[in-house]
């Protein structure tokens, strides 16, 4: 996950404290994280790219500059990285969407994928002149997919008539350039019913919060059997024991317990879901932990332990079927170098004897 | 000048599917944009259609490549959200220095317009681009909250918190073109220069005055084709002219465009042709409209360069073929004679 604008620190130590703490203000606008910021955010790639991170995810809300813009000027400068960047449906329309999408993966060699989100709070999505509700939003995203993979197949001209959106005689001529693909993946995220659907009718892979294997098996393998892929989101904190990794997450709860970046009015399922947490324990299990999620949101669900316990972790979801995780922490720079470093070659190492 | 490397001479080729057109130039495109900086053209202006890369992609990315040279990103309204598209124009000016003006088109032919999901037809069009322009205009303001209820644009609360970042402005510059009563009106409203086509000085002096009175600017959109001599800049104006067949095609597809613009720029070829000694009209009908075209001397489009400053207008939008050579003579031959015109009419 691409760290907020201003987020990363370089040439300085930044505690995990301090880059929450960043994280909590950033959706306050009293950070500069609206402005791009553009020597932090190279300083993140090149490392990214160093410790063998496929993508990264560029996230999407009013308090943040526009992603498809933030990936195009990375991009730019990144050589093996991909980009997924997050936007929401109801913004823009789809046939412009997907000149814009396809420009982009023209300049960047196509490192894009889209991480389709069907809205966020009522109340922000009425500031982009967006007046649906929950449910509405995503059979809409539904139509504004359809549209987008009809310009994508490229057979001639588009032609839609749905609820939501309407294209007659569509053409456009700047086609979506990669080595590999016709079309970017596109990763659909939430976890109502209605976005499991979209995942399946529309999308590549489906997005959601981490959860135990057991929990998550059923839902994978639904998934699976249709063909789409399954990414979780995660939050990871890596110490040299599970003792210390307790006690750094305990470190990372703001010391205002009514602190959050949470929208209270985001009516996402995911969020929903997220608000009543605690009633029953922040333990999902040894390594799964939910205490920020009432803090930072549900994508904040940690995975915790020693770099062992986390690559076991790690490889028990590869066996129920996930095949991408995106990993948040903090600060995310030493998330990166933990992951890549003593993580991932346990995983590479596991994965070879098996 | 009108940034468009990999666009085939004749217009009409460039809208196949098969031009290099639908595909970023970075190298060409960095290469003219660098040059543009060097011999001191302030902007480039980058057209949006159907057939080309999307302008504010290749604002962002030519942008990361140059330090001086602004970019004139067209779009048209209704395309997306005023305030996706605000989110987008701010994230643009910090990721290039605030080097990014807008030139705001209601719309192209209803047909095309379809094809982007946009039913409405040019007087509505006009009417929702008032909207629009409100819109992100009161996000560049930036007085807390934004609300607008309108006929074809609604927010609630809107709020971005990335600001419009440039050294000397809290928002872009607007252009707006088109020839017809609702697009001056628009300018007039919503922005800080009209852009139209050039005329004779004559005919324009009326016209342009009213948007003085008003404080807003006046650009002109044309060609030149510059030489030694008038002849010779005919002679090459001549050589211009495409195959019969080409010409017919293009002609078909400008009839079909519900612009008034085009409709006045054709008329004009098919009247009268020459303007005067040094305007012609007779490349609109293969070109488009934007192909009205000045001929002459260095020393003569000076002049008429100058002819055009004293009724009031300030900026023009040049392009040639082909737009480097062209760009490079206009930089090198015709402005230093204007400045130095400038200046001796200064002291």
């Amino acid at each position: 996950m691409l760290p907020k604008a201003g987020e990363v620190v370089i040439n300085a130590r930044q505690s995990a404290q301090q880059a929450a703490r960043y994280r909590i203000l950033s959706a306050s606008g009293e950070t500069t994280a609206p402005q791009p910021q553009m020597e932090g955010w190279q300083h993140f790639v090149r490392r990214a790219e160093e410790v063998g991170v496929d993508s990264v995810l560029i996230s999407f809300s009013r308090y943040e500059p526009e992603p498809l813009l933030v990936a195009c000027a990375l991009g730019r400068v990144a050589k093996k990285l991909k980009f997924i960047v997050a936007y929401r449906s109801g913004l823009i329309l789809p046939t412009t969407f997907v000149q814009q999408v396809n420009t982009l993966s023209a300049l960047i060699e196509g490192r894009v994928s889209l991480n389709i989100v069907a809205g966020s709070s009522a109340q922000e999505q009425r500031g982009y002149g967006d007046f649906l509700a929950h449910d509405e939003r995503y059979a809409r995203a539904e139509e504004f997919l359809a549209v987008c993979h009809a310009f994508w197949r490229a057979e001639g001209d588009v032609n839609f008539a749905g609820n939501y959106y309407r294209v007659e005689k569509g053409r456009l001529h700047t086609p979506f350039v990669s080595a590999d693909r016709t079309a970017p993946e596109i990763y659909i995220s939430g976890h109502s019913e209605q976005s499991e659907r979209l995942a399946c009718s529309q999308g590549s892979c489906w997005l959601r919060a981490i959860d135990t294997p057991e929990k998550l098996q059923p839902a994978v393998a639904r998934m699976r059997s249709y063909g789409i892929q399954v990414c979780l989101r995660l939050c990871l904190l890596c110490r040299p024991s599970r003792e210390e990794a307790v006690e750094a997450a305990a470190a990372l709860l703001p010391s205002n317990k009514k602190e959050s970046t949470i929208s209270l009015k985001d009516d996402s399922q995911m969020h929903q879901e997220a608000k009543t947490l605690g009633s029953n324990g922040y333990w999902l299990s040894d390594t799964v932990w939910t205490g920020l999620v009432p803090h930072y949101g549900p994508v904040w669900t940690t995975l915790l332990g020693s770099p062992k316990d986390l690559a076991e972790a790690f490889l028990a979801y590869k066996q129920i079927g996930v095949g991408e995780f995106i990993i948040s922490g903090w600060p995310e720079m030493d998330t990166l170098d933990v992951f890549g470093r003593q993580i991932l070659p346990l995983v590479r190492e596991a994965e070879r004897h098996n | 000048m009108a940034l468009k490397t990999a666009q085939e001479t004749a217009r009409v080729l460039t809208t196949r599917a098969t031009s290099p057109a639908a595909l970023p130039d970075m190298e060409g495109w960095v290469r003219f944009a660098r040059c543009a900086e060097e011999i001191g053209i302030e902007s480039v202006l980058l057209s949006f259609s159907y057939y080309e890369p999307d302008t504010i992609f290749i604002a962002c990315a030519v942008g990361r490549e140059t330090t001086k040279v602004k970019f004139i990103v067209a779009y048209r309204a209704g395309l997306m959200q005023p305030t996706t598209f605000v989110h987008q124009i701010n994230t643009l000016s910090g990721l290039i220095g605030g080097r990014v003006a807008l030139n705001i088109v209601a719309g192209s032919s209803a047909e095309e317009q379809r094809g982007y999901g946009d039913f409405l037809e040019h007087d509505e069009r006009y009417a929702r681009a008032e909207d629009y322009l409100e819109i992100c205009h009161s996000f560049w303001r930036s007085n807390g909250e934004v609300d607008f209820q309108g006929k074809y644009c609604r927010v609630e609360k809107g709020k971005l918190y990335t600001p419009f970042l440039a050294p000397d402005r809290t928002a872009p510059e607007i252009y707006v073109s088109g020839h017809s009563e609702q697009a001056q009106r628009l300018a007039l409203d919503n922005a800080s220069c009209w852009l139209r086509l050039i005329d004779t000085p004559e005919n324009l002096a009326p016209i342009v005055k009213p948007f003085r009175d008003q404080n807003v600017e006046v650009a002109l959109r044309l060609c030149i084709i510059c030489r030694p001599t008038l002849d010779e800049a005919k002679q090459a104006a001549r050589s211009m002219l495409p195959d019969e067949d080409i010409g017919r095609e293009e002609r078909g597809i400008l009839s079909s465009s519900d612009s008034q613009t085009l409709h006045q720029a054709l008329s004009a070829a098919d009247n009268v042709g020459w303007l005067n000694r040094n305007l012609w009209a007779g490349l609109v009908p293969h070109y488009g409209s934007s192909a009205m075209t000045l001929l002459g001397s260095p020393a003569e489009l000076a002049g008429i360069f100058l002819d055009y400053k004293r009724i009031g207008v300030t900026q023009f939008i040049i392009a040639g073929w082909p737009k480097l050579d062209e760009m490079l003579i206009f930089g090198r031959e015709v402005l230093p004679l204007v400045r130095e015109l400038e200046a001796r009419a200064a002291s």
